[in-house]
């Protein structure tokens, strides 16, 4: 994939301070282009897509929305606060805004803690972007594949 | 090899200069001289140098169009309908508007560049939208995550609004943020604290303002506030108010609660639902206690939704709260104020009771 020059202005939003204070690329020096070569090569060795992982992250916030912060145990195993908070945080991408509020999934099976919203979940389906590496955000594809048991979708479904 | 390798370099240099070209004609040739604004068909015009965006050239004369990101086009919130002079609608804001916006000439005024005379409509309220130099007066914690801010006017200025509107506070340039930044904020006082506003701030993880309220604000500091703004106020009617609120959701509730007292609205029988997890989540308990006992008129219900035990209050989720209070909802209207998804948590329930949707009203901030 190729650095163009779309892809340097929605780097440059991703930066600390222009969109979120801490930014959405963490440490990682590297451009865009090969952040997202990199996680699409991993979900792609995986057998699924980002449209699967998205579609499994929302349904386990789903399971948590309605509670007002009280934490709640999922699939008797991952432990969910979906934080209540009010507003919107716009995407990088420039595509939309999407509503604030973590959902915090503890997994005491892997000692594994994630955290993701609503517009980090538009950043895995639509552009395939997991956050850089050492953002608070970072989602490793393939953890997220095995921790929370997303099958390879079947062939022609 | 090498001919090819030349001519590459020169192609570029070629490009790179009149890049550059173009970019220095356009900084000394394109001033658009001066332009007239005109808003809500000669309701306010003025005459403006050309070349800024809308949404500055108009703040510039003391008009606040709402901006959740202080016009950087990623928010979508400064939309204005332009009847003429607008040009074309550009890419960068394209994902902002859906067809209808399109069609009815409904633009971003942070991407519009005024170059021509520009007819816009605007809201006739935010004609009323002022922006305040205000002294940071008090920062009270009210718990782990929530402050209240109270900030005072200067001198010899009030500000007037509805109970239940919100206003945008401005941030300072701090560590990696190197713009000022806006977000809404609902009101806490009442009206008739006409000299100050005040206003209740929860921290949001990695949030660009609250995270400049928390650590970097001080007592004495002067900060911006613009405002009034929204459509969440208190309806005239003689129907019973059920207000439901969690976390800094709180704010406006407590803006209309007291404004009732001092307008003497004692006819509507008002309940407020406030929900949270922990006791420590808890604040203005007092406060809402004392006007409970003054006024027969309101009650106030702090639900609990963790494992707590050995409280006064009302334990489970704030939604089972309300459902096992009241039967059919036949004469009342209700208030919300929290997240989406407390929100929709909320509606389902209250239209479930028969409450008909049009008399539910909420603020989602979105």
């Amino acid at each position: 994939m190729k650095q163009t020059p779309e892809l340097d202005r929605i780097q440059a939003r991703m930066q600390p301070g222009i969109l979120t204070m801490k930014g959405f690329l963490g440490s990682d020096p590297r451009p865009l282009a090969e952040i997202l070569a990199e996680d699409l090569a991993a979900v792609t060795a995986a057998g699924v897509t980002h449209a699967q992982i998205a579609d499994r992250l929302a349904a386990i916030t789903r399971q948590g929305t309605d509670l007002m912060e009280r934490e709640v145990k999922v699939e008797d195993r991952f432990q969910v606060t979906v934080r209540d908070d009010r507003g919107l945080l716009p995407s990088p991408f420039g595509d939309g805004r999407f509503a604030k509020g973590d959902t915090e999934v503890a997994d005491p099976r892997t000692g594994r803690t994630f955290r993701w919203n609503d517009l980090t979940l538009h950043l895995i389906r639509d552009h395939g972007f997991y956050n850089g590496r050492g953002s608070d955000y970072r989602l490793e594809p393939g953890e997220l594949v095995t921790v929370f048991g997303i099958a390879p979708a079947a062939p022609g479904a | 090899m090498s001919e090819v390798v030349t001519g590459v370099g020169v192609l570029s240099a070629v490009s790179v200069g009149l890049t550059v070209l173009l970019l220095v004609a356009e900084a000394i040739f394109a001033t658009y001289g001066e332009c007239e604004i005109d808003i809500n068909k000669g309701e306010r015009t003025f005459k403006v140098t050309g070349g800024g965006s809308l949404l500055r050239t108009l703040a510039g004369q003391k008009l606040f169009l709402p901006s959740g990101c202080g016009g950087r086009g990623s928010c979508g919130t400064c939309k204005c309908k332009v009847l003429d002079g607008g040009g074309p609608v550009l890419p960068t804001e394209l994902p902002y508007l859906n067809p209808e916006e399109r069609r009815t000439g409904i633009r971003l005024a942070c991407q519009l560049k005024v170059k021509e005379n520009v007819r816009i409509e605007i809201p006739a309220d935010l004609l009323s939208v002022r922006e305040f130099q205000a002294v940071t007066e008090r920062i009270t914690p009210l718990t782990h995550d929530i402050r209240g801010l109270r900030f005072r006017l200067p001198e010899g200025e009030t500000v007037r609004f509805k109970a239940g509107q919100f206003v945008n506070l401005v941030s300072k340039p701090y560590g990696d943020v190197t713009e000022p930044t806006s977000r809404a904020y609902s009101i806490s006082s009442a009206p008739a604290d006409n000299r100050a506003l005040e206003l209740v701030i929860r921290l949001v993880p990695n949030g660009l303002v609250t995270t400049w309220v928390f650590n970097h604000l001080k007592e004495g500091e002067t900060a911006t506030l613009i405002g009034p703004y929204g459509e969440f106020f208190l309806r005239d009617s003689a129907r019973e108010i059920i207000f439901i609120a969690g976390g800094s959701g709180l704010a406006p509730i407590r803006s209309i609660v007291l404004d009732m007292i001092e307008r003497g609205i004692t006819h509507r029988p008002a309940t407020f639902f406030f929900g949270a997890v922990k006791l420590r989540d808890l604040y203005y308990v007092e406060e809402f206690q004392a006007i409970a006992a003054k006024h027969p008129w309101f009650r106030f219900k702090p639900a609990l939704s963790g494992d707590e035990t050995g409280h006064p209050w009302e334990r489970g989720l704030i939604t089972d709260v309300v459902a096992r209070s009241y039967g059919t909802l036949d004469n009342h209207e209700a208030y919300l104020c929290g997240s989406p998804g407390m929100i929709g948590a909320c509606v389902k329930v209250l239209t479930g009771k028969g409450l008909p949707e049009n008399l539910v009203f909420y603020d989602k901030f979105s």
